[in-house]
């Protein structure tokens, strides 16, 4: 068995698991339907990679790289492009909370004050 | 700047009490129990109107500020002092304030001098007065590293914002609408947002802002808010800033109507 075929298998082993773990995380609903796809999507893509070694090898050969460089940074592209993303929600979600916190306090004193009215 | 046109003395200050109806006094208070029953006394024998914005305070602050006589906002969870003042500024508009005042919980602000920034921000028709500890006599007992950061900060808003500003980082404020509903909209919650990049924008917006030298005590109680640490993350912001522009929207100040 060559290198490259071994590297595919590891590959695809590596794409059922991750796609396996994600189903999982989503039938315990600790993930959202949103990131679930979008995670097994990723898991997709990578077992497409595993069988598209010998097509990677050949993209190497052009850039001058073997095919694992080739993969390890197209992986690792991928994964700063998630975490930017994942950033970027957080960052809109804590300016979410923000107002749904300021908004709430003001309510609750708005209410606190009609009941004192209320109550003379 | 000059501040000769300031009334200093109590005497000049007593017919300014009616436009204390329109002057809100917002604190914004995070775990500050051992000091928030002195401040809202001084603040309510100041004449003023007073605000707590209790920042998810955990130690029973809401409490004991509310026996105290003041309204209080209690935030479900600790947004920092930038979430703070906006709800506090949200407040002040909807309940028909014209002017908010900005004095710390932790009883550094002496309420006395909240009526000299009111007069400041009247007699000179400014949109924010900013209380200093340097402006007068730059006796403020301060570490090396704080005061020369306070300097670059300072320097930053003279050459970007065109206005001398001595003491960007004070938390004792006069803000008065235009721009107080400017704030109320969209204001900054990350550190130092609410001090140095507020005053920054505001300038550059065409704000017109002045400083009143104010005295100021040593903290009464509780913890510094600004360790070393959160100096260096100012001087980083004061950095991003200049790099890529301001992290709200403020509207420019409409300038054909600026002067009464």
């Amino acid at each position: 068995m060559s290198t490259t075929a071994k590297q595919a298998l590891v590959l695809l082993l590596g794409g059922i698991v991750i796609g396996g773990f994600i189903l999982r995380l989503a039938r315990k609903r600790l993930l959202s339907t949103r990131y679930a796809i979008g995670w097994l999507v990723i898991g997709g893509l990578v077992a497409i990679a595993a069988i598209l070694m010998p097509f990677v090898g050949r993209l190497g050969r052009l850039a001058n790289m073997t095919p694992t460089a080739v993969l390890l940074t197209m992986s690792s592209v991928l994964l700063l492009a998630i975490s930017v993303q994942l950033s970027i929600s957080v960052s809109l979600l804590q300016e979410r909370l923000r107002t749904t916190a300021e908004a709430h306090a003001l309510l609750a004193r708005r209410l606190d004050e009609l009941e004192q009215r209320a109550d003379h | 700047m000059s501040w000769s046109n300031v009334p200093t003395t109590d005497a000049a200050l007593e017919g300014d009490a009616i436009r204390h109806t329109g002057v809100l006094v917002v604190i914004p208070a995070y775990d500050e129990r051992e000091c928030i029953a002195d401040v809202v006394g001084e603040v309510g024998s100041a004449g003023f109107h007073c605000l707590v914005v209790d920042d998810g305070s955990r130690d029973g602050t809401a409490d004991i500020a509310a026996a105290c006589g003041a309204a209080v906002v209690r935030l479900p969870i600790n947004l920092g002092v930038g979430g703070a003042l906006r709800t506090g500024f949200r407040y002040a508009v909807d309940h028909g304030y014209t002017t908010v005042v900005q004095v710390d919980a932790d009883g550094q602000h002496v309420a006395e001098h909240i009526r000299h920034l009111v007069a400041a921000l009247d007699d000179q028709s400014l949109d924010m007065v900013v209380g200093s500890r340097f402006a007068d006599d730059g006796t403020y007992p301060m570490t090396y590293v704080r005061r020369l950061c306070v300097r670059v900060l300072s320097f930053v808003i003279r050459r970007s914002g065109k206005v001398g500003i001595t003491d960007p980082t004070s938390g004792f404020r006069a803000i008065r609408s235009p721009l107080l509903g400017a704030f109320a909209a969209d204001f900054p919650a990350h550190y130092l947002g609410d001090t140095f990049e507020a005053v920054l924008v505001a300038a550059r917006r065409g704000y017109r802002l002045g400083e009143v030298p104010v005295e100021m005590r040593e903290r009464q109680g509780g913890r510094p808010s600004a360790d070393l640490y959160a100096l260096v993350q100012a001087m980083l912001r004061a950095c991003t800033v200049l790099l890529t522009g301001t992290t709200f929207d403020l509207p420019a100040r409409d300038n054909d109507r600026s002067r009464p």
